[in-house]
């Protein structure tokens, strides 16, 4: 209970908290003083002397902000009297001099304060009869955001959050009285990954959405609460839709998750779900060589099924394999692996990122908790472009908490500019990296003391050996050492490709040296990256994370299921591609994945197998190679729940229906399709028949109706999902806890013993490859849902190769030039692009640029982030062009 | 027997009614041959929505949508977009993409053109408005806007 003191308004006596806002004080008495420049998530700053109200001072009444005076006893004020209802009244008839008041035209027009408190507050005369200023109006501050000088109030809340939230201070206050103007700096339009809030800050129609303008009015717009699927983090949002169309996404308070901030992509990237070139019906290949024609859904569904059992039947189980992605939602990926597991009788399910990365199942603890660290370690992520919503907690922590940041990462990333200190490494380096911070850990006694209980630790010190710590990783290793709270994140591309285990072996012991591995963290990439774990959408283990091999876990599904399911591990992502291209697997199930587009491998695979079923938006590389294409829908036109990375179990409701296309979604099209597997539709007609065949009631374990009833199943089938339901989750999701994972398969992960390094040999060909290539994840990519945009083009990232100017220098590259780039399994051709941020002898690509030139070179999407390339000046030939 | 009594004032009575009649026949008919003959309607009579222009040709819908806010019976739906500064459709950055009035709901109260900031809207007092079909009873906005020679009296205020 905070103190609370004693305040007069209007004569009237309150208690209300000490230290607060008089604003804030007010709002719990129920009095609304109006305010502009005011926001609970921004400073107080006092700029639009909206919320004047008189302070008895010394025995005079004076006119004074109250979203600047923090209550304190006895302070007296007048809200109500004659001065201050006149000063506010004053105030709007000055704001509106120069308003524009073009309304009908305005984004802002039904939801704006100016608006609404001129209703309320204003004169509704004014006795200006003179000409309005008048300033630029649809002026562009960035490829997202349009400015109205002429509308703006000046009340700063735009230029304070880009300053206070995303620490970029690109808006700027110019000229002075009435001809400020708010402008960005020349030539550096805002480019924040958040900058889309301001346009929600924005008290006037100032600001307005680019993507969104003028497609609608807040009247008449049917909104529905969702989270965003982009990234991880899972954002709450509104999505507002008009005749089936998505219109706009704002963002929506959950101070767990978002506080009530999105991103740019969250916010502006949504014209897929309602792009024209979406595919809407079924559509069936007849004969390999042939067209794809459109086709009803009984035909496809029955085909499908039909053929995917006989291959079973015929070839064996094992012939027959699923990919799925960690975009789908829980329910989708539940379905995909029974399905799978139960009516094929396969184990080969997996998507990209799944078996391949050695992930940290329980994945954050709280996204909030970043906020509390004094130090935090960010081990090959970037939160900047990876979860930009996070990256802005992890900012404020930094500027408001003095937290420091040790940054590991190949690339000199944004956030190195803060205190702390940054160590680049190459792919391949990440183990050594990590040796060498263990080294220096030892090197101090209290370190070593402690560590030397634990578990291996002998072997650890042998086999760390006792070369110099070099000076960057001494200053790691006390920034370490000095922090009293620090928390250590580290992303997929640290654990995964071969060298996954050791890298993760080596990032464990320094976390236990460092007496930190309770606070060590894994941040799952995808919207559902960690919810498709939870689904078993994985090779090797089931839901709940229960491992094939474990008879108990699988005989409880095998009862809920009512089947036998196979006791073998299946194959991971890229194994059923080899197997594919080999030969051995016939066919293939791809659910919102696409292989075809991540290089010629993936397309060869796809080529050889006999029957390819993609189920997925729209006709993507490798749907134009499928046998059967069915139409799903997206995240906006279905139920379907979603687990971030902090493992908040969380609601997106359905918020548009195209009631032209017969695309369906995901978790029906399976429902569908189960109900016309041949050993179903037999078993259903012999109970018809009331043979005396006993019956696993395999039929009658596919009968859901909606997405939440296959929730129910899958708390059922998911231990840590237990006592969650559709109503219950409401609208701001539950966190599964990490209390009932405690002997379960989960809590191997959180072992405590040290391991010993492995021996490494230097990879060999060094001189024939002389560069690293750097990939990973950019926020604004050529990703399938980016491509459907058109803002792409204006915000994503360069398609080209970026290279260290001392490097380009060196090759007597020039920028813009395009060369060519080989590995040992494939070749690209881009332009150069010089960075500094790009280390010496690394070159940087992104994943997901148009002809997937990162993936080509890489070879497979489960090798890790890294390979050696060698860079020569090559012009773009017909045969070699990438997009 | 009738006497003779009856027979004079049988007379007189028919005398009367073809007075009347003739006198009928002496004024102009109130039928009107619609539709070969146009019609006159009162001065204040609403009947079908025009979407007017400004003399230069620009459309002066902006698409604000503030007709179809204020509509009782939901019979507009106006969906905008941004104009071409080059090749602008109506005055201002905003115009209405799509302008649609459904005839089988509008009640001809008025409300969309009280609403319309700019007087883009109005009910002019054209009536006719059968057709054959639902589906034509819904009018575009090209069937709306105003003709190029169109002139259009505006009903004096209420
Ligand atoms: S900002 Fe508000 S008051 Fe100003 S034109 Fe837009 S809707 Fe009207
Ligand atoms: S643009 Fe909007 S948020 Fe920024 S100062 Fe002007 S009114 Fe305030
Ligand atoms: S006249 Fe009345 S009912 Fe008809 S469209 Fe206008 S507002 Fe709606
Ligand atoms: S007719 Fe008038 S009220 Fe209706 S959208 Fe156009 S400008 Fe707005
Ligand atoms: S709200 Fe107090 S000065 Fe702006």
């Amino acid at each position: 209970m905070p103190d609370l003191i004693t305040i007069t308004i209007d004569d009237v006596e309150y208690k209300v908290p000490n230290g607060m806002l008089l604003t804030d004080a007010a709002k719990l008495i129920n009095i609304d003083i109006p305010v502009f420049c005011s926001h609970p998530k921004l400073d107080p700053l006092g700029a639009c002397r909206m919320c004047l109200v008189e302070q008895d001072v010394r025995g005079r009444w004076m006119i004074v902000t109250a979203c600047t005076i923090r209550v304190a006893e006895g302070m007296k004020f007048r809200y109500a009297s004659p001065a201050a209802t006149q000063a506010r009244e004053d105030t709007l008839e000055f704001l509106l001099i120069n308003h524009p008041l073009d309304c009908p035209i305005c984004d802002k027009g039904g939801e704006c304060p100016l608006q609404d408190q001129t209703l309320k507050h204003g004169p509704g005369v004014s006795q200006f009869q003179e000409i309005k200023n008048h300033k630029a109006k649809r002026y562009p501050i960035s490829d997202l955001i349009m400015l109205d000088q002429e509308r703006c109030i000046i009340c700063w809340r735009c230029i304070r959050y880009l300053e206070e939230w995303e620490d970029k201070p690109q808006l700027g206050l110019f000229h002075r009285g009435d001809r400020s103007v708010i402008d960005f700096f020349p030539g550096q339009p805002v480019d924040a990954k958040t900058s889309g809030n301001i346009i929600e800050l924005c008290p006037v129609g100032a600001l307005t959405n680019r993507v969104s303008r003028f497609r609608y009015r807040p009247w008449d717009t049917k909104n529905i609460d969702s989270i965003c699927v982009h990234c991880s983090q899972g954002c709450n949002v509104r999505l507002d839709g008009r005749i089936h169309q998505l219109r706009r996404v704002v963002a929506r308070e959950n101070m767990a998750v978002n506080d009530e901030w999105i991103c740019d992509k969250g916010r502006f990237i949504h014209a897929f779900a309602d792009a024209p070139e979406r595919l809407t019906t079924p559509l069936i290949r007849d004969h390999k060589g042939g067209e794809l024609r459109e086709a009803g859904w009984e035909e496809a569904l029955a085909l499908v099924a039909q053929r995917l059992a006989f291959t079973a039947d015929v070839q064996g189980p094992a012939a027959v394999g699923a990919l799925g992605s960690a975009k789908l939602s829980n329910e989708a990926a539940y379905l995909l692996q029974k399905l799978m597991r139960g009516l094929v009788g396969s184990n080969n399910v997996d998507h990209r990122g799944g078996a391949a990365v050695l992930a940290d199942p329980r994945g954050l603890s709280a996204i909030r908790d970043v906020e509390q660290a004094d130090l935090i370690v960010l081990a090959g992520v970037d939160p900047a472009e990876e979860q930009p919503v996070l990256a802005t907690f992890i900012r404020r922590a930094v500027r408001r908490r003095g937290a420091k940041l040790l940054i590991l990462h190949p690339r000199q990333i944004e956030d190195t500019r803060y205190p702390g200190a940054y160590l680049p490494y190459k792919p391949g380096q990440e183990a050594a990296l990590f040796e060498g911070l263990s080294r220096g850990l030892l090197q101090e006694a209290r370190v070593k003391e402690r560590a030397a209980r634990l578990a291996g630790f002998a072997d650890l010190v042998d086999g760390l050996g006792n070369a110099a710590v070099d000076a960057a990783g001494a200053e790691a290793v006390r920034l370490m050492l000095s922090a009293q709270r620090p928390m250590i994140l580290y992303g997929p591309a640290l654990v995964s490709g071969r060298a996954a285990a050791a890298n993760r072996a080596s990032l464990m012991n320094f976390a236990l040296l460092a007496g930190c591995v309770e606070r060590t963290f894994y941040l799952a990439p995808e919207a559902n990256s960690v919810g498709a774990r939870d689904m078993g959408l994985l090779p090797a283990s089931l839901p709940g994370h229960a491992a094939i091999g474990d008879a108990p876990g699988r005989e409880r599904l095998e009862r809920l299921w009512g089947v036998k399911l196979p006791t073998q591990p299946g194959l991971g992502y890229d194994e059923m591609l080899e197997a594919a291209a080999a030969g051995r697997l016939r066919a293939l199930y791809l659910v919102g994945s696409d292989p075809a587009s991540q290089g010629p491998a993936g397309q060869a695979a796809l080529q050889k197998v006999d029957f390819l079923v993609v189920q997925e938006l729209f006709l993507t590389e490798s749907a134009k190679l499928a046998d059967v294409v069915l139409p799903a829908v997206s995240w906006a036109e279905t139920d379907g729940t979603f687990t971030n990375l902090e493992r908040r179990v969380q609601r997106a409701a359905q918020a548009i229906a195209n009631p032209h296309s017969q695309a369906a979604p995901d978790w029906l099209i399976f429902t569908e399709m189960a109900k016309l597997w041949p050993a179903v539709a037999g078993e259903a007609k012999a109970e018809g028949k009331k043979s005396k065949r006993k019956s696993s009631g395999a039929a009658r374990q596919w009968g859901y109706g909606s997405a939440a009833e296959v929730l129910d199943e899958i708390t059922r089938a998911a231990p840590m999902y237990d006592k969650l339901s559709w109503d219950a989750l409401g609208d701001e999701g539950t966190q599964w806890p990490l209390a009932d994972a405690a002997g379960s398969p989960l809590s191997a992960v959180a072992s405590r013993r040290l391991t010993p390094p492995e021996r490494r040999s230097v990879a060999p060909g060094r001189d024939e490859y002389p560069y690293a290539l750097v990939a990973g994840q950019v926020l604004f990519d050529y990703g399938t849902l980016m491509r459907q945009t058109e803002v792409t083009e204006r915000v994503a990232a360069p398609v080209a190769v970026s290279i260290n100017p001392a490097d380009a220098a060196r090759e007597k590259l020039a920028a813009g030039q395009p060369v060519s780039i080989s590995s040992a399994v494939g070749q690209v051709v881009l332009p150069v692009r010089l960075d500094e941020t790009v280390q010496p002898g690394t070159l940087w690509i992104p994943y997901s640029l148009p002809g997937a030139p990162a993936e080509t070179l890489l070879g497979s999407v489960s090798a890790g982030s890294g390979a050696r390339v060698r860079i020569a000046p090559g012009a773009l030939s017909s045969s070699e062009k990438v997009g | 027997m009738a006497g003779l009594g009856d027979v004079v004032r049988g007379t007189v009575q028919i005398a009367e009614a073809m007075g009347v009649t003739l006198k009928a026949l002496a004024t102009k008919p109130v039928t009107v041959e619609y539709p070969d003959e146009p019609i006159a309607v009162f001065p204040r009579y609403r009947g079908r929505h025009m979407l007017r222009r400004y003399d230069n040709g620009l459309e002066r819908c902006i698409g604000c949508a503030l007709c179809e806010a204020a509509c009782p019976t939901g019979a507009i739906y106006v969906d905008a977009a941004e104009n071409d500064p080059e090749n602008p459709v109506s005055p201002g950055e905003r115009y209405a993409k799509t302008y649609e009035v459904n005839f089988m709901r509008c009640v001809f109260c008025g409300d969309c053109e009280e609403a319309c900031p700019v007087e883009a809207v109005v009910l002019t007092q054209a009536f006719p408005l059968p057709e054959q079909e639902r589906r034509s009873m819904i009018f575009v906005k090209e069937q709306l806007l105003e003709p190029p020679d169109a002139n259009i009296a505006i009903r004096p205020a209420h």
